[in-house]
């Protein structure tokens, strides 16, 4: 209860420190928490998820349920390249920084003037680095350090070519740049960098590849590796010590690294993290969730795989496990367990207000976990067409699997719900605190699937199954349409408060605001804006390419903007993107999206908007080489 | 007999719940579906991490003493 007053009053500091940094352009806070404050106002957007919540909710309500319909493109930049745009720009003062696709070029914008460039940083990095990505050259984003009066404010991005590179925030110029990821063995980048105090956090990609998940910490100021966890192996690879999982020993403590797996199989077991994070200072934990183990072909590695596929707690200064959750034991479906962690403070059926995270996974389970020691809160289907799993057993955590839907050698699996796809991918949801809501965009594809044998050779793929991908038995099976849903969700009390079909999976997720009207982008290249409440549909634009990416808003010299990049691509995208048309090619994504290409051609862009599409160009002649007109005499 | 088998459920320890499905070996080592994997191609990656690990430590060493970021481990002088 004192927790919630204290919050309530926390809401009006809120809006004294958005003032201030207004004002002031960065606030001197107290040390270590100058993004906490940040994130405070509504004109920062300065991290994935814009706070450590990762919730994707602006307190921004300039944009309102009533005065939506007015919304227009206020300005555009193309970043001149193709392929799936993922992520969002961030924006810190009157900077804009936007990111793009392979081969990982960053923008900084000038907000009062964003026709000017401000500057550029466009590696080189060796081709080869696209032949070793699993589904399209995408990244997910940027990160920002404010600087401590030392070292500048920096901007850290990673390369696919597994480089981490942190950049001066002003002048684009390189500060310091490390090899965290080897393209020779299949090992790429396209998580968004993570800041928490002084360190850096790099997640890894690479499972279809056969490569052993890792996460690194990074000093931020130097690039000095401060400690690096795996996912699986020896405990002391994993950072478990004697009390990771004291408060749910049913979850399994000690030795399972080695144990769940059949010989050395690990070593090349998967387990990358390349989603999103999250963090709570008062924990001092981050969140995230570990990948699917390797290879697809699961008669190949029997096991329960750990830990693979698990809900972390780690602890930010050591890399130490608090707890760890496994979500799907075994994988036999390219569950992929990377997705988003929302954390949210609710009371749960008790009464007992709690601190959670809740997390759609790929599984087609939404979970909510005590973000202080890992307990079970909820587990809910994303939607009532999952069929692996019967239910998920809260007191033992345990998925009570239908054997019906496994897969195995010398068989073919069919009709299973989700699809390696999952009911939900790499999309940043958001959760608005108001009204105790997840706005979830999600997927509704399901499979035929039949593994087969391979070797494992280092730099070369290492799936060993065959897909067939199709709508769920809410679409439309014949046309291939109806792949997708944007749904409201309770976590509390287990209940979708409304859901929408969409005609292609909602892929890159939401952005919720305090104005009642959150947003999404689509594949068929709309961004719309539905009112929080009920649904409704109230607002949509046609945007240049299909959207992968999540909407993000901020207001600059009082006005609210909501930007979104476009660019189709990513799993969804490949066959549109690399012009296959084998059904079972890119992993079996070709088949599913087979009409992609009807609706949308690729791209590469933000798209800004605000009420009227008022803007910095609202007067003509700013940025203008010269407002002086010469008339010819008469 | 289980009624169709792994589901999940049956422990053998806390976290360690995978059972065989019928007809398939506990063991697959030595059976049809042996993956015989080569160490020399299971060792690939843990080396390449030593090596990064090794030349991301040089720079920064490097980066303390002279205050400039020289990325060409090559061009570091000992």
């Amino acid at each position: 209860m004192t927790r919630l007053t204290s919050s309530v009053s926390a809401l009006s500091l809120v809006v004294a420190l958005g003032a201030m940094v207004g004002a002031a352009g960065i606030t001197p806070a107290a040390a270590n928490d100058k993004l906490v404050e940040l994130s405070k106002s509504t004109d920062n957007w300065p991290m994935t998820g814009k706070n450590y919540n990762a919730n994707n909710y602006s307190e921004a309500k300039e944009i309102t349920k009533e005065n939506v319909k007015q919304l227009r493109p206020a300005w555009s930049f193309s970043t001149g390249v193709l392929s799936g745009h993922e992520g969002t720009p961030l924006v810190i003062g009157n900077r804009m920084y936007v990111h793009t696709s392979f081969p990982n070029i960053t923008y900084a914008l000038d907000l009062d003037d964003p026709g000017h460039i401000v500057w550029m940083h466009k590696p080189k990095q060796p081709a080869t680095a696209r032949a070793v990505a699993c589904c399209d050259v995408v990244n997910r984003g940027l990160a920002y350090w404010p600087g401590d009066g030392k070292v500048p404010a920096l901007i850290l991005k990673t390369q696919l070519d597994g480089n981490v590179v942190a950049l001066n925030a002003e002048t684009g110029e390189e500060y310091w740049k490390v090899e965290n990821s080897d393209i020779k063995v299949g090992s790429t980048l396209t998580i968004a960098p993570y800041v928490v105090k002084d360190e850096v956090i790099i997640g890894s990609s690479g499972a279809e590849l056969g490569v052993r998940g890792y996460v690194t910490a990074y000093d931020v100021k130097t690039g000095e590796q401060k400690w690096r966890r795996y996912a699986t192996g020896s405990d002391e690879d994993i950072g478990i010590g004697d009390d990771f999982n004291k408060d749910n020993p049913q979850y399994g403590q000690k030795g399972l690294g080695l144990s769940t797996w059949e010989g050395d199989a690990w070593k090349i077991g998967g387990g990358t993290n390349w989603g999103w994070y999250a963090y709570d200072p008062d924990t001092n934990l981050i969140y995230y969730g570990s990948g699917n183990p390797a290879p697809w072909n699961e008669t190949m590695r029997p096991g329960d795989n750990k830990w693979t596929m698990t809900i972390w707690g780690r602890d930010v200064d050591t890399g130490m496990a608090k707890f760890g959750y496994q979500k799907t034991p075994h994988d036999e479906w390219d569950y992929a367990g990377v997705n988003v962690m929302m954390l949210s403070e609710q009371k749960d059926r008790t009464g007992k207000l709690r601190k959670l995270l809740t997390h759609p996974d790929r599984n087609g389970i939404v979970y909510t976990l005590d973000r202080t020691n890992g307990d079970l809160v909820s587990a809910d289907k994303i939607d009532d067409t999952v069929n692996w799993v019967k239910q998920v057993d809260l007191k033992t955590g345990l998925p009570q699997r239908d054997p019906e839907f496994g897969t195995r050698m010398d068989h073919k699996g069919r009709d299973i719900c989700p699809s390696a796809m999952g009911y939900h991918n790499q999309g940043h949801d958001s959760y608005d605190p108001t009204r105790q809501t997840f706005f979830m965009g999600v997927n509704h594809i399901c499979m035929d699937w039949e593994p087969f044998m391979l070797p494992y050779r280092a730099g070369q793929f290492f799936v060993g199954a065959t897909l067939n991908m199709y709508p769920g038995p809410k679409g439309d099976r014949q046309n291939y349409l109806g792949l997708g849903q944007v749904k409201a969700y309770d976590a509390i009390n287990n209940k979708f408060k409304w859901e929408v079909m969409e005609r292609f999976a909602a892929w890159g997720g939401t952005l919720a605001t305090a104005g009642g009207v959150m947003f999404y982008g689509t594949l068929d290249g709309f961004i719309k804006a539905r009112d929080s409440d009920t649904g409704e549909l109230l607002w949509k634009f046609k945007l240049p390419s299909g959207v992968i990416g999540h909407p993000m808003t901020f207001t600059h010299n009082g006005t609210q903007y909501v930007a979104i990049l476009y660019g189709v691509g990513g799993w969804a995208g490949v066959g549109l993107v690399f012009d296959l048309n084998d059904p079972t090619a890119g992993l079996g994504a070709v088949g599913a999206f087979k009409n992609l290409q009807h609706y949308t051609q690729m791209g590469g862009g933000v798209m800004v908007f605000s009420l009227d599409g008022k803007g910095p160009y609202s007067d003509p002649n700013v940025g203008e080489y010269s407002t002086k007109v010469i008339r010819a005499a008469n | 007999a289980p009624a169709l088998a792994y589901d999940g459920t049956n422990c053998r320890a806390p976290g360690n719940c995978w059972e065989p499905k019928p007809g398939f070996p506990a063991v697959i080592a030595g059976s049809k579906f042996d993956p015989k994997h080569d160490p020399k191609e299971l060792a690939k990656q843990s080396e390449s991490i030593r090596g990064m690990e090794e030349r991301n430590a040089q720079r920064v060493a490097n980066f303390k003493k002279t205050g400039k970021w020289e990325y060409d481990v090559k061009k570091i002088a000992d």
